[in-house]
């Protein structure tokens, strides 16, 4: 027996937080951008901690900082960025499965590490979708599709599972060893495995050895839609040229992952709040698992970059998705 | 119809792009929009989304269920069958949407704030931009940007500028502008870079909780019609 009911209610609120799922991929010939959950690694696990399906919609919070209520029970699993939750005032087992009973606050701390917290409640989100899906991405929120942007004050609807749940989850304050997967993520210097363009093959080898010998820090200004990365060596010489070799070349739709050299500007990976088409030079794309990895990386962390085979990356995604089934 | 080579790319691990010659051609963009149809039709539920642009079209799909060497081959059967048509015409034809789209624009300085910074760098008076750009036809190429957002071609030559150098924070909705080959209307407040010749009183979608339907689809014709600035604010006050 399924019921809806308010389950979670935002009390404090000092960064941005959002119900994510696996995205509207599927949208983008409407010029949706595919969003979605920015570290799917993380929001996989915590559907499966709770034995959802994989796509149920969670909230995803970045750089913590959230206290929420509960106005009834709910269970809930933890992963991500790691933010010194706690239950009325006690410390909780992060990566973990718990349960909040009415009136109870869970409260998220900044986190040390990483950026994107997920907090999957059993039976899922139930907030009103779009086109498919629940994600809510920043930049389209003007336009007042789907759910409202969360605040303060914000009521999060959940499917109440009113038979109770066997999951097992944890007491607050208790210690038991959690299997933290810090094995995932790398910090603070992630080499990212990319799979080369046209455009890659005809840059000269000492223009391509230049690329792959730099080490890049992640740039301030970067979000849910672009990673810029930023360089001591300017790589105008490298974008100048690549610009020249595509300046006859129209807009063309652009994939999650892909790298693009602005002229006068750093290089920009284009993440889950993507744009759909765009009209850089495009020097490869990175493979997915490396750009959840990536998507918890914080400015003035660094990256470097590697070649690696579409072979290769659909090796890597499969044997991913494969954990999670 | 000329054969021409059609560049077929795996970009990523469930992206492949085709790429057309860099023209803006409205024959060469119903042959790319007949692929999108059959490809959809071919694959129907391996595939996640088609999104056409001036000469490509990225495929998503599920790369599980669709070994990428087999996929390629098929995309380039796909590609060939197009360009072999004999009956090319009446392929495109079918595709081709009758009705021409009319779009009211009143294109009054007010409203079209760069119309008289575009009559002066073109050298042409404001009668005969408003000519130039409501003379012709349009054909819808690509959707994107934002959501809505449809850039339609071939403008006038007389009328090509770059963009603005210093793109607004604020372009407001029903904004009709050009940049380069193109003009578009934005759908909704944004950013933008183009010069802002007029605007519409229109929507340029409309959505309820289910769907969202643009006025202008790829592969549609558009064309402006110039309205007085008493028409529109009575047009918009209707709406």
């Amino acid at each position: 027996m399924k019921s809806l009911t308010n389950g979670l209610t935002i009390e404090k609120l000092n960064g941005h937080c959002a119900i994510q799922d696996q995205g509207r991929d599927h949208q983008q010939h409407l010029g949706f951008s595919g969003s979605g959950a920015a570290d799917l690694y993380a929001f996989y696990s915590a559907n499966k901690l709770l034995s959802n399906s994989l796509n149920c919609a969670a909230l995803e919070v970045m750089m913590g900082q959230i206290q929420l209520k509960a106005n009834n029970t709910c269970t809930f699993a933890i992963t991500g960025a790691d933010c010194f939750a706690q239950i009325n005032g006690l410390d909780i087992k992060h990566w973990q499965v718990h349960t909040l009973y009415k009136g109870d606050c869970l409260t998220l701390k900044q986190p040390k590490n990483n950026i994107y917290t997920y907090i999957a409640i059993a039976g899922g989100i139930n907030s009103t979708p779009w086109l498919d899906s629940q994600s809510q991405t920043y930049t389209e929120q003007k336009l007042a599709f789907g759910h409202p942007a969360l605040k303060v004050g914000s009521d999060i609807p959940v499917t109440h599972l009113a038979t109770g749940s066997t999951i097992k989850s944890q007491q607050a304050g208790q210690t038991t060893n959690a299997q933290l997967p810090e094995s995932f993520y790398q910090h603070p210097l992630l080499t990212l495995r990319f799979m080369p363009s046209p455009l890659w093959h005809k840059m000269t080898t000492q223009q391509q050895r230049f690329f792959l010998q730099q080490t890049f820090s992640i740039s301030p200004n970067s979000n849910r839609m672009g990673y810029r990365l930023a360089n001591k060596n300017p790589l105008t010489q490298l974008s100048k040229p690549m610009t020249v070799l595509e300046s006859n070349k129209l807009s063309k739709p652009v994939c999650y992952g892909a790298i693009q050299l602005p002229a006068f500007n750093s290089p920009l990976i284009l993440m889950k709040e993507r744009q759909t088409i765009g009209g850089y030079p495009n020097i490869g794309t990175v493979m997915q698992t490396d750009l959840y990895r990536l998507s918890q990386m914080r400015p003035g962390e660094q990256v470097k970059f590697i070649t690696t085979t579409i072979a290769q990356a659909q090796q890597q995604l499969a044997t991913f998705n494969a954990r999670f089934q | 119809m000329n054969s021409y080579n059609i560049d077929i790319t795996a970009v990523s691990e469930n992206a492949v792009l085709l790429e057309w010659p860099e023209v803006i051609c409205e024959m060469q963009h119903q042959h790319i929009l007949l692929c999108k149809q059959q490809i959809l039709a071919q694959y129907s539920d391996k595939i996640i989304d088609v999104i056409a642009s001036y000469n490509s079209l990225m495929v998503y799909y599920h790369f599980e269920q669709l070994p990428l060497s087999s996929f390629i081959s098929g995309l380039s059967k796909i590609t060939q069958m197009g360009q072999g048509f004999q009956t090319v015409a009446s392929a495109e034809n079918a595709l081709l949407s009758p009705v021409i789209i009319d779009i009211p624009v009143c294109y009054h300085p007010s409203l079209g704030i760069d119309i008289e910074e575009v009559a002066r760098q073109t050298n042409c008076t404001i009668a005969q931009v408003i000519k130039l750009h409501s003379d012709k036809v349009y054909n819808a190429f690509a959707l994107g940007f934002t959501p809505g957002f449809c850039y339609l071609a071939t403008l006038a030559k007389k009328l090509h500028l770059s963009r603005r150098e210093n793109p607004r924070i604020a372009v407001p909705a029903g904004a009709v502008a050009i940049a380069e080959q193109q003009t578009a209307v934005y759908p909704t407040n944004s950013p933008g870079g183009w010069h802002i010749i007029g605007q519409t009183p229109i929507a340029m979608y409309q959505a309820s909780s289910h769907e969202f339907e643009p006025t202008v689809s790829v592969g549609q014709q558009v064309r402006f019609v110039p309205i007085s600035l008493d028409d529109y604010h009575n047009m918009a006050a209707s709406r």
